[in-house]
């Protein structure tokens, strides 16, 4: 294996499972987010010459994964799809799913949003930075993405109560 | 739910949600592999179009080269062709005394003749002969099994001065000679001889 390569492989390709569990969510699709981080990587893997030693390599994929997807959404709508419903769900799995699929009925900016700030613990800058978009942009968002967030928990909760 | 709370339970939703990344990793590194063989096929492909225009550049400058022959030296190379390489009866003075005579009397130095003659090259025969209807002394020298045709003619101006040529053909003028020399190694000869001539 050339170095190249091999630096690639201890630089980008720990970031695999993390790009997948926030692709998953942003194309609610588990077959698109696969072809959608596996582009990514290819697009990082051209890159990677380019790729500055030293700097953030998960902000650095994690902004490849955002405007592959923003690309491919323009390409084609996407259609708003959940992912398949989780049956037989045991007891502690079901506040799981709850929330995503109170994640999951969120517009794709505050889903981004809470993905990267919440999920993947970016600062409000490192996500300003990935979405290319003014830091108060990604606190304004985060902020409505809580608060409807809390929102589709309510009904969820109550037809748990049913 | 303050803020906190509702971040942690969003985390362990989507953490609880985790997809085997292995098999988007075997084909990201076969995405790799596969384009640093494109890229290397590219790289391939790309040095054998390199090589194959240089390859035609100098075929071409060595066609150029051979085309580039004034006149006069393709008319010497048709002369040589038929009367040395094939022979067609012609009537040759053999004696150098009288080859150098008839050389005087066409304006060339017969110390030219002889000079020629010290190179290493045998004198073999002589004769007058119009190419590009211009008169030229028609000298054959040899060595080592192979023959020579010289053609010599007072200064013309037809030519530079440095021995210049391609193939089985070298041309020079002098003060004192226009020559044109036709054979295997015409231009070793040539070479040799305008340092004399």
């Amino acid at each position: 294996m050339r170095a190249e390569q091999q630096e690639f492989e201890r630089l980008a390709m720990p970031h695999l499972a993390a790009l997948l569990r926030v692709a998953r969510r942003m194309t609610l699709d588990p077959s698109r987010a696969e072809d959608l981080v596996q582009e990514t990587m290819l697009l990082a893997w051209r890159g990677f010459r380019g790729f500055k030693a030293g700097t953030n390599a998960r902000a650095w994929l994690f902004r490849i994964l955002v405007n592959a997807f923003r690309g491919e959404s323009r390409k084609a709508s996407i259609a708003a799809r959940y992912l398949p419903p989780e049956d037989r769900l045991l007891p502690g799995q079901q506040a799981a799913a709850e929330i995503r699929e109170a994640l999951d009925a969120l517009p794709i900016d505050q889903r981004t949003v809470l993905l990267l700030c919440v999920v993947e613990g970016f600062t409000s800058r490192e996500a300003a930075e990935i979405l290319d978009v003014p830091i108060g942009t990604v606190m304004s968002r985060l902020s409505r993405a809580r608060q409807e967030l809390r929102q589709n928990l309510r009904p969820l909760a109550k037809e748990a109560y049913r | 739910m303050t803020d906190d709370e509702l971040d942690q339970r969003l985390r362990e939703g989507v953490l609880a949600d985790e997809a085997d990344p292995s098999r988007v990793a075997a084909a990201v590194r076969a995405g790799i592999q596969a384009r640093r063989v494109h890229v290397r096929g590219w790289v391939v492909a790309a040095a054998a179009i390199i090589a194959m225009i240089a390859a035609s550049a100098l075929s071409y400058r060595a066609f150029r080269s051979e085309q580039a022959i004034p006149p006069l030296c393709s008319a010497a190379v048709q002369d040589h062709q038929r009367e040395i390489i094939q022979g067609e009866p012609r009537e040759w003075l053999t004696d150098p005394a009288a080859i150098r005579s008839l050389a005087q009397k066409q304006g060339v130095p017969a110390s030219a003749i002889a000079a020629l003659g010290s190179t290493g090259y045998r004198l073999e025969r002589g004769r007058l002969c119009l190419l590009q209807k211009q008169i030229f002394l028609h000298l054959v020298f040899s060595k080592d099994a192979h023959e020579y045709s010289v053609y010599l003619r007072p200064p013309s101006g037809l030519f530079s001065g440095a021995v210049q040529g391609a193939g089985q053909t070298a041309y020079f003028e002098t003060a004192r000679v226009t020559a044109v020399f036709v054979g295997a190694d015409a231009q070793e000869f040539a070479r040799v001889s305008a340092k004399l001539l």
